[in-house]
Order: structure tokens, then C-alpha cells, then sequence
């Protein structure tokens, strides 16, 4: 069974239901399986009949009807897919569109101030399609529209065979222990096996608001695929400023979260007026209809299940990564155990190495692209080292309680590798030795100052601390807010180093105080 | 309640500081202690409460009270 299979199935069971809704400019806009089903098709073939057959095509924009008819039209046929994290900076995403080998581009309009650096620093890069019904106004003729592709294709008598089931459909970006992100490939197969092994159904027509960022695995996959194959109306959210109007807007039955997104709501139902009843502001919040919320990507404190429940909310921890296409282990309605992250999949194996949880099974990756060595590393055997430490208990219910890897996990589902960001922190001319921490749900600078530099100033303790959160405020500008600093302490001394010279990460909070 | 009160009451929902002891030069995310997505959702709030429209990457570079009230007054 491909995606394509999947998805033709649904379209010809729910051909009239629609499959996805927007909103532009405060009205509502939907298509249909059947529209979305036809726009795929057009993409495919406008592909193929330009010639990108088994090659690398990237995606960068938010959530549309458009990104995702685009990624479809890509997946079904012989071409591979990379999307990409919209937040990232130019310099970012020029190095993983050339990484990926990508030889052409998906783009949202709203990224267009980027298509100048893109195409003068990717050369590998043939096309780029605006996702957009309007004729395009550059000159480029690498620069056409998402209509103009999908005309081309309508036009195309030829369409593109199935894919092999181990034939790679999708290259999703990382965060890298090294500091240098990591493209997990997925297989036809890995990505259909993960849709199908995943224990929920509901009725076609159901709605999902889909809020996280729609390049994560986890939002693309069990979202929009698994959603897809349910026959449910996948509507998209516009902004995170918007999520709790918009699920008055749209009246969501299910959603998938990270714990963060909880948390954040918790506060606004907390700070409402006591007498409220739980049933009226359930309403107002949420919608109304929301019963069940899928949550994974970090730990979520078992004290939200059980509040989220007085509203008559199922709260149900899963557990993945990109690595594993990416759902490992979920609870469901029928079975479930606060604080665990539910059971292994049907198609998922798991066994443990000094406590390391370690997971084989169909949706398991085919390795990192062009990375030998560090797929070498986490597939050993056909098992996958997940880097997470847990335990099985008698019922067969997963719980992790500890990292083997050194990845700072937030509460909002981003994996933050610290090398990747003390690499740029590095850069700063007051920065002498620099350690990321990740605490109170976000990110800490730990900075012992140059000292050469100090002295030749003659700066004093004050003064330095202003520099280095000055620096910080610079570098916070240029970052998605998931990779922002805020959190800032200046040492007072050398951080502490092993007889081999390296930092000893677990004991980067011990100093003595930085007298100020 | 003027504009700057009930702003300062959306603040404290995300907070442990009560309104009466916030200062303009408070930092949200350093000082107040919201997550980022608290700041959106706040923001979100904004714009439900006041009726107005924030440019979202504009409002995304405010760092403290000071700022965000600042924004307030010119939309």
C-alpha cells in the first residue's frame, strides 16, 4: 500500500466532503477530495512532464491547500520531497535546498523576498514555483506560478507510474547532535505503514484543526495524511496569534498539539472567572466540539490530562520522531495510561540498551541522506537508537524518563541541538566560551565573556552583561522563535573541562555568581 | 478600565506579576516568564480585545511592555 493508493481511496469515498478549509481575508474557502484529488494529479504531471522524475523537489511556506496539493503531487509520483521550516534564515535554508539536492522549489508568496538569495546561492536549482493562482511578475524563466505548472499538467495525456513501496517519498531536516541537521529519509512504505499502523478512526467529515508547522512530521503525517485516509476536513489555522479564534471559527472535533499548546491554553482557562461553568467555557475556548487532542514531541505534566478532562477533553500522549515517520507509540481512547506514552504500534518493535529505547519496524527510516557516518550511528542492526531512556511496564505501556543524546527537547515540540546554536553565539566578539541550556521552557546563553577583550575595554561587569544581551537581542531577530536565547548568564569563571579538553556539558550551571 | 489596565490584565493571565507591579521596561519572555507561544496567543488576545489587526512580524520583535503598548496606541 502506497499514499497514493491511500489517497485514491479516499477520493473516491469522500469525493464530495471536503478535505480541506482556509480562510482568506476573514471568508472561508474549502476543496473538496475531488478538487484536491484533481490538483494533485495536475502537479504530478506538470512534474513529469518538466522532467523532474526521481528527483529533488523542496517546499518552504506555511500551511495552504496549495503546499499541500504541491507535496502530494510530488509523493505520488517518482519525485521526492523536502520541505522545509519557513522560520529558518536565508543562510539556513539555501544550505539544506542545496544539501537536498533539490533541483526545484515550491514557494509561498509570502517567503517571496527570498527568491533572489535562493537562486543566486542554490544553482542546482531549475524551478521555482510561486504557490500561487496569479501569473508570476519576475523576468527569471526559472520563476513560474503553482497555476501555471498545475495548466501544464492538466495538459499532460502522460502521467506518472506508482512509486516503489521502498523507493524514498519525503526528506524531512533534523536537529543534528553534531550541530549540523540531519536529513531522515522516509520510503513510500514508511510513511503509508506509520498512516495505517496508527490506532484512530473517526468519521469522514470530522475536522481537524491543524496547527503546528506543516514541514514537522508529525503535523504532515498525522494530520493531513492520516486525516486524509479518514476521510476527515483537515482545516488550516493561519496563525499561532489565532489558534484560539480560530477553534471558535472552525469548531474542531480533534486536534494534535504540543505540550506547549496545552500549557498556553491552560492559562487562559485558568485566568477565567471561576464561576464560569467548565461546559460554557469549553465553548468558548475550543469550540465546542473538540473531544480528543493528540499530543507528542516533548513530556506533557500528567496534571493537564486530568484538568483538560473536567472539560471534557481527552488528552492522549504519543510519542515519535522523524526518524520513525514519526509515530512510535500513542495512546488511544480505549487504551491508555497517564504518564505513559501509550503502546508500541502494530508495525513497531521495541527493546531497550542500557536503558535506551531502540525501535525497529516498517516505518523505520532508510538512513540520513548523505550521512554515512551518523546513519551508521543510529540504525544499527535494522534497530533504531532513539536517544530517548524508558521502560516497558507489564501492560506493555511505553514511559521515557531520560536522554541519552544531547538534544534540548521544549516544550513545544522543537528539538534544539546546542551545538548548532553555540556555533553562531560563537561568532560574537565578547563571546569567549558559550554553553546552551535548556531551561524554564526555553533557551539559556551560558557565557563566559573574552577576557581579552573585557580588559582591553576595560569593561566593566555591568557594561557586559548590556553588550552580550545586546548581541543576543541581535541574534533573537535573525531566528525563528523556537531558536531564540532568553535566557542570558555571564560567568564568572572558565566553564569546566574534561582531561580531553571539552566542556563538560552537565556541569555547565556550577559557577560561583557574577557580581554585577 | 483605561486601555493600559485591561492590557496589563491580559498580561497577567500568562504571569505570576500582577498588574499593578508591571513596568514598561519588563521583558516578556525574560522577565515575565512567556513562552513563545504564550507571546502569540497574547498577541492573539490583543487583537480580539482591542478590535485591532497586528502586522504578526512586527509584533513578533516586541520585547517589552513599553513596546507593546507603544504599538497599542499607533493602531
Amino acid at each position: 500500500m502506497l499514499i497514493r493508493d491511500i489517497l485514491e481511496e479516499s477520493e473516491k469515498k469522500y469525493a464530495d466532503i471536503p478535505a480541506v478549509k482556509w480562510l482568506k481575508k476573514k471568508e472561508m474557502q474549502q476543496r473538496t477530495y475531488g478538487e484536491l484529488m484533481q490538483n494533485v494529479a495536475a502537479v504530478r504531471k506538470g512534474l513529469l512532464a518538466n522532467g523532474f522524475q526521481k528527483k529533488h523537489v523542496a517546499l518552504l511556506g506555511n500551511s495552504s491547500a496549495e503546499w499541500m496539493e504541491s507535496y502530494l503531487g510530488v509523493i505520488t509520483g517518482s519525485t521526492v520531497a523536502v520541505p522545509l521550516d519557513a522560520g529558518l534564515p536565508a543562510e539556513d535554508l539555501t544550505d539544506l535546498i542545496n544539501r537536498s539536492d533539490a533541483e526545484a522549489l515550491f514557494l509561498s508568496p509570502k517567503k517571496k523576498s527570498l527568491l533572489d538569495t535562493i537562486l543566486a546561492e542554490c544553482p542546482k536549482l531549475q524551478k521555482v514555483w510561486l504557490l500561487q493562482e496569479e501569473p508570476v511578475e519576475e523576468e527569471d524563466e526559472k520563476v513560474s506560478s503553482y497555476a501555471e505548472l498545475k495548466t501544464i499538467g492538466s495538459n499532460n495525456e502522460n502521467d506518472e507510474k506508482s512509486p516503489e513501496e521502498e523507493d524514498i517519498a519525503t526528506i524531512i531536516f533534523t536537529s543534528g547532535t553534531t550541530g549540523k541537521s540531519k536529513g531522515v529519509m522516509l520510503t513510500q512504505k514508511n510513511l503509508a505503514e506509520n498512516v495505517l499502523s496508527v490506532d484512530f478512526v473517526t468519521n469522514p467529515g470530522s475536522i481537524v484543526l491543524s496547527v503546528l508547522p506543516i514541514h514537522h512530521a508529525y503535523c504532515l503525517v498525522m494530520d493531513w495524511l492520516k486525516g486524509f485516509s479518514l476521510g476527515v476536513t483537515v482545516c488550516i489555522n493561519d496563525s499561532l496569534l489565532h489558534m484560539v479564534r480560530n477553534m471558535g471559527i472552525f469548531k474542531p472535533d480533534i486536534m494534535l498539539m504540543v505540550p506547549m499548546m496545552i500549557e498556553t491554553i491552560y492559562k487562559r482557562l485558568s485566568a477565567a472567572d471561576p464561576a464560569i461553568p467548565k461546559q460554557i467555557l469549553a465553548e468558548k475556548v475550543f469550540g465546542g466540539n473538540l473531544k480528543i487532542i493528540f499530543t507528542g514531541g516533548a513530556h506533557l505534566d500528567s496534571f493537564y490530562i486530568d484538568e483538560f478532562a473536567q472539560y471534557g477533553i481527552d488528552v492522549l500522549e504519543g510519542y515519535g520522531m522523524s526518524e520513525c515517520s514519526p509515530v512510535i507509540s500513542s495512546n488511544t481512547q480505549a487504551n491508555h495510561k497517564t504518564g505513559s506514552i501509550g503502546r508500541p504500534l502494530s508495525n513497531v518493535e521495541i527493546s531497550f540498551e542500557d536503558g535506551e529505547i531502540l525501535v525497529r519496524g516498517s516505518s523505520v527510516m532508510k538512513g540520513y541522506y548523505k550521512m554515512p557516518e551518523e546513519t551508521k550511528e543510529t540504525l544499527k542492526d535494522g534497530w533504531l537508537h532513539t536517544g530517548d531512556k524508558g521502560y516497558q511496564d507489564e501492560d506493555g505501556y511505553l514511559f521515557i524518563n531520560g536522554r541519552v543524546k544531547n538534544l534540548i527537547i521544549l516544550s513545544n515540540g522543537e528539538n534544539i541541538s546546542p551545538e548548532e546554536i553555540e556555533n553562531k553565539l560563537a561568532l560574537g566578539e565578547l563571546v569567549g566560551e558559550v554553553i546552551v541550556t535548556g531551561e524554564n521552557n526555553g533557551l539559556t546563553a551560558r557565557i563566559y565573556p573574552d577576557q581579552e577583550i573585557v580588559q582591553a575595554k576595560g569593561m566593566e561587569p555591568e557594561m557586559v552583561q548590556e553588550k552580550l544581551q545586546e548581541f543576543l537581542d541581535a541574534y533573537n531577530k535573525t531566528q525563528p522563535t523556537y531558536r531564540q536565547i532568553t535566557g542570558l548568564v555571564v560567568r564568572k569563571n572558565p566553564f569546566i573541562r574534561s582531561s580531553t579538553k571539552k566542556i563538560k556539558r552537565q556541569e555547565a550551571l556550577i559557577d560561583e555568581p557574577y557580581d554585577i | 478600565m483605561t486601555q493600559e489596565m485591561e492590557f496589563k490584565t491580559i498580561v497577567a493571565q500568562y504571569c505570576e506579576v500582577k498588574p499593578e507591579d508591571m513596568t514598561n521596561e519588563m521583558r516578556f519572555r525574560e522577565d515575565l516568564g512567556f513562552s513563545s507561544l504564550d507571546f502569540m496567543s497574547f498577541l492573539g488576545e490583543l487583537e480580539d480585545t482591542f478590535d485591532v489587526e497586528l502586522e504578526e512580524e512586527d509584533a513578533l520583535q516586541i520585547l517589552t511592555i513599553g513596546e507593546a503598548l507603544d504599538m497599542l496606541q499607533t493602531l
